[in-house]
């Protein structure tokens, strides 16, 4: 630590020195990766071809001690170890440590810590990937149909523009995080941006609540920096003080540092950005990437259904009966019944490659199943897969017929092995959130 | 005021010339911004019964925008989708509004082609109105301030500084911004602003309806976040009251008001003009805060702040002082809070204060269906039969037909005492979900249904005017589609919540007569044991005769519902 030259030198009281004695081990612990399961990540991760997906999960480190998804009780073993370690350093024999350059470089830490969690979060807003628009299941399931968490994100769905405003905030924080000066103020963003989302996760339901609060944490640290000449200068309104703590690196030590930086800011903010970018055009990461029978997207209703030759007319009540079943542009399809949903719950945030693991169409949703399918457009045979892990089995075997771009002929077997034959009409649905509310809406 | 009040003496004495007409300006601006220039809210003010207050009592003082005479822009049009908070555009120009279309809808089949382009035209102007011309009474209050300003300069080119006149107009500013999000904060701290959906909501598939109504649910549905926003709101407010801490409620109102403005513009909410208010106030607020910060933190350089600030302990100041003060917080906190909690309680204002027939509430399905004698099968796309029917826990029924109508494009907000007028439940909803306000005669089982959605009923106009700026019709024969014998038996609505709600304000709208408005009636005998099977026999709007078997269903829902409730029914 030779490297800084400390300008006037501060004095440090004692309860100081104890407070950051305890911090500094504290964050260490909750700041470098000392997770296995991270590194088991890392080295699954395709270095010749790095996706924005791969990014999103090294932004997002935290240790995870007791539970995958974080807890706070990892906060209380981590803090428990940090006091220990606070305690038996304070016991040692006196040593030279300037407390002013351990400050230094632990808020540095920090900084760069926080600005990459915020930027990993940001991109994937300003690129309306992470809450995409409704699918058209979605938009025809009930509204009581829903979790909470899932009905806050297809109502920042239905936004793109908001959902970019959101993220242009998370990136500016970040931004701001990258420099000493303007640390303060990016952390006072996250303060009131990553406020919000903790709260919305406690009253949604969402499952990261652990996760923001972490970033929080790592914010208040950074802001704590600043907080007393601020309240100094803009509540008593007396002379302040600045900052007099400026490090400085001499020769090669000043240009390792630029580079360092540099190369920090250009993976996280110039590769990242663009990856997501890229991402955003070709392959969202909500919804599946195989595409859907060609145009027949759209929702049906049943105007036909037949079980072993049986015809089961129209029913409120019926529960074997089809209501109706949507085409989405992608290889889904899903059908509305009586039939009860055991739901497929995820509610934090995972960037999945593959299409099977893309479950956000009906995470958190009841009303209806999905089916990811694979289509055989020579022989005209759909093969469903029910996608809901509760249902991992189900499996249907359809024969598909077009008479008109309005009418679908489906025959085959169903999950239960009977013979089923539906016909389905497409109902020309409009939806309120594409036509607006200012003109005369009849619907 | 003569320098020698000021305790710091560390203010610049001497400013720029371009520095003095700005702030002129400026004065001018903030002043003509921050004070009520509206004569109804005065009216509002010297009505209020203080005996029997209600919460939109205060509300009322709390809520106002810009009001100022069409100087140099005129108003856009008055569109119904606008919410509460919005200012309401001059009157003058309305009338040219209507006549405008009533020209062209009187244009004839050669200007066929222009016609045309008329809704066109139409639209692009309420696109363009809802960015720039909605913010007209602030370039007209610009414009006022600009003449203000250059006039006050030719008198007073001598005077070297405003310090004094800075801080005073820097109160009047905090305290118009607090006491304004202070209003709008309580109906979130006892969350009435947007309620949990009714039963016929969460029936309605999330694709039927409005951005504006998804943003409302979307908050709706977690009443605890609500009132976590309304403390937000609140302390932005509270810490605005006082000098010390007024930068910091300034910085929170700005992030907060910034944000919903950002959400109204998104979801088409139509409050961005009102939300937007509040940033530039806050913004002005910490004006100048905000150079000393960056000379703190950014340039790192020793700062000293340098502003003008009475002594207080001066007995013309003091007792002022206290007695504004202690005035604002008792209105604002105890009068407020009181009057809120009771609202919660027992009237939340976007829900039906009445209480529905017990035995009848629940989701239905609706086994039977028959008009005029003649059984309908059950078919979804049926263009008559009900598909599903819900009695909500106040006084409505809902049902779900297959046929489009015209939707009510409203925030379901305002201030209507009367059920009938507090449309949240409808407004913003699509999907044929209809909503029926009914008057019950429990004791000869009969409700009196009326659509709470008037465009519904087959009113074709459609355009400017929200309900209450319509002009009274001609005085028809007193309508008595109820008996006097039934409306014996039904009761005063106006005394049917709670006694703890009853209020002057709500008397006085009750004795007003209803509105004029041409609503589908239903008039259905209800029969039914334990309410799980419901028998409706009657007739509809058009004297068809219905009858009605609905079927109770346990729907079990997915969303959770909060344990937080508002309202008593």
């Amino acid at each position: 630590m030779t490297t800084v030259k400390l300008e006037p030198s501060a004095e440090w009281k004692g309860y100081e020195k104890a407070l950051l004695r305890f911090f500094f081990i504290y964050f260490i612990i909750q700041t470098i990766p000392l997770d296995w399961k991270y590194y088991k990540g890392l080295f699954s991760i395709n270095w010749l071809d790095v996706r924005y997906g791969d990014i999103f999960f090294i932004s997002r480190y935290f240790p995870g001690i007791t539970s995958a998804t974080g807890s706070f009780t990892d906060w209380i073993i981590i803090a428990v170890i940090a006091a220990t370690g606070a305690f038996i350093w304070s016991k040692r024999k006196k040593s030279d440590t300037d407390y002013s350059i351990l400050y230094y470089w632990l808020r540095t830490l920090l900084r760069y810590r926080l600005a990459i969690g915020i930027i990993g979060y940001g991109f994937i807003k300003f690129f309306p990937l992470q809450a995409p628009f409704p699918s058209i299941s979605n938009l025809n399931t009930s509204y009581g149909d829903f979790t909470d968490w899932k009905i806050f994100s297809l109502s920042l769905g239905i936004v793109p523009g908001y959902e970019t405003f959101l993220g242009g905030i998370e990136l500016l924080a970040g931004i701001l995080l990258f420099f000493r000066r303007t640390a303060s103020v990016g952390a006072l963003i996250v303060l009131v941006f990553t406020g919000n989302v903790f709260i919305s996760n406690l009253a949604y339901e969402g499952g990261e609540y652990v996760y923001s609060f972490y970033l929080i944490s790592l914010a208040l640290f950074i802001f704590a920096y600043d907080a007393q000449r601020i309240y100094n200068l803009v509540a008593l309104g007396k002379p302040t003080v600045p900052n007099l703590f400026k490090p400085t690196f001499p020769g090669w030590q000043e240009n390792t540092r630029i580079v360092l930086k540099s190369a920090l800011i250009f993976f996280f903010v110039f590769v990242y950005g663009f990856k997501t970018y890229k991402g955003y055009k070709n392959d969202p990461y909500q919804f599946p990437k195989a595409k859907g029978l060609k145009g027949a997207s759209g929702i049906y209703n049943v105007s036909e259904f037949r079980i072993n030759n049986k015809t089961f007319p129209y029913s409120v009540t019926d529960r074997t009966r089809w209501k109706d079943v949507v085409f989405e542009k992608w290889a889904t399809i899903s059908i509305r019944s009586n039939r009860p949903v055991i739901l497929d719950s995820t509610n934090y945030e995972q960037v999945s490659r593959k299409d099977s693991d893309r479950n956000y169409e009906l995470a958190g949703s009841g009303g209806r199943h999905y089916y990811s399918y694979t289509a055989d457009t020579v022989n005209h045979t759909l093969i469903l897969r029910n996608k809901n892990r509760n249902y991992a089995d189900e499996k249907l075997v359809l024969h598909y017929s077009r008479p008109d771009s309005a009418t679908i002929l489906l025959s085959g077997i169903n999950e239960s092995r009977d013979s089923v034959f539906v016909l389905l009409t497409k109902i020309d649905k409009k939806y309120p959130i594409k036509l607006g509310r200012r003109g005369r809406l009849k619907l | 005021m003569g320098h020698t009040e000021n305790i710091h003496g560390n203010t610049a004495a001497k400013w720029s010339v371009g520095k003095k007409i700005a702030f002129r300006i400026a004065f001018a601006f903030f002043l003509l911004v921050s004070i009520p220039l509206s004569s109804g809210w005065y009216k509002n003010l010297f009505a209020i019964d203080w005996l029997n207050p209600h919460y939109r009592d205060i509300y009322d003082i709390a809520r106002y925008g810009t009001n100022l005479p069409p100087i140099l822009f005129g108003s856009g049009r008055p569109n119904i989708a606008d919410g509460e908070g919005q200012e309401r555009p001059g009157q003058p120009k309305q009338k040219h509004d209507k006549k405008d279309v009533l020209k062209k809808a009187g244009a004839g089949p050669a200007k066929k082609d222009s016609n045309k382009a008329g809704p066109g035209r139409d639209s692009e102007q309420q696109r363009s109105r809802s960015w720039l011309s909605d913010y007209s009474s602030w370039g007209n209050a610009l414009a006022i301030a600009v003449i203000i300003g250059l006039i006050w300069t030719l008198l007073d080119r001598k005077r070297p500084s405003y310090n004094v006149l800075y801080y005073w107009l820097t109160v009047i500013v905090r305290f118009r911004a607090a006491i304004g999000i202070i209003g709008f904060g309580y109906t979130k701290l006892f969350p009435t602003q947007m309620p949990f959906p009714s039963l016929g909501l969460l029936n309605t598939d999330f694709g039927d309806f409005t951005a504006q109504k998804i943003y409302w649910l979307s908050v709706g549905i977690v009443p605890w976040y609500q009132v976590f926003g309304g403390i937000v709101e609140i302390t932005a407010g509270a810490l605005l009251f006082f000098r010390k801490t007024a930068t910091f409620g300034a910085i929170l109102l700005i992030g907060a008001l910034g944000d919903i403005t950002f959400v109204n513009y998104a979801y088409d909410g139509g409050v961005h003009v009102y939300a937007f208010y509040f940033v530039l106030l806050g913004s002005f607020v910490i004006a100048a805060d905000v150079p000393r910060l960056y000379n703190l933190l950014i340039l790192e350089r020793y700062t000293v702040p340098q502003f003008y600030y009475p002594d207080y302990s001066k007995p013309v100041y003091k007792y002022p002082r206290i007695a504004l003060k202690g005035l604002a917080v008792f209105i604002f906190f105890g009068v407020l809070t009181y009057t809120e909690v009771i609202n919660f309680k027992y009237d939340p204002y976007k829900q039906p204060s009445t209480a529905g027939v017990k035995i009848l509430r629940g989701n239905y399905n609706v086994t039977e269906f028959k008009i005029n004698g003649q059984l309908i099968p059950y078919s979804p796309l049926d263009t008559i039969r009900w598909k599903e029917a819900t009695f909500e826990k106040w006084t409505t029924l809902t049902f779900r037909i297959n046929r489009p109508v015209v939707v009510d494009p409203s925030n379901g907000g305002g201030s209507p005492m009367r059920d009938i007028q507090r449309t949240f439940e409808i407004a913003g909803t699509a999907g044929g979900q209809r909503a029926f306000h009914y008057y019950a005669d429990t004791i000869d089982h009969v409700l009196y249904l009326q659509d709470k959605n008037a465009l519904a009923s087959g009113r074709t106009a459609f355009g400017g005017g929200r309900e209450e700026t319509e002009s009274p019709k001609k005085q028809k024969e007193p309508d008595n589609w109820i008996s006097a014998a039934a409306w014996k038996n039904i009761g005063d609505e106006n005394r049917m919540l709670d006694k703890r709600a009853w209020s002057t304000r709500r008397d006085r709208e009750f004795a007003r007569p209803e509105r004029d408005i041409k609503r589908a009636r239903l008039i259905l005998k209800y029969n039914t044991i334990d309410g799980n099977r419901v028998i409706l026999t009657g007739i509809n709007e058009n004297k068809d005769s219905l009858y009605v078997v609905l079927d109770k269903v346990d729907r079990k829902y997915v969303l959770p519902e909060s344990a937080l409730h508002a309202g008593k029914y």
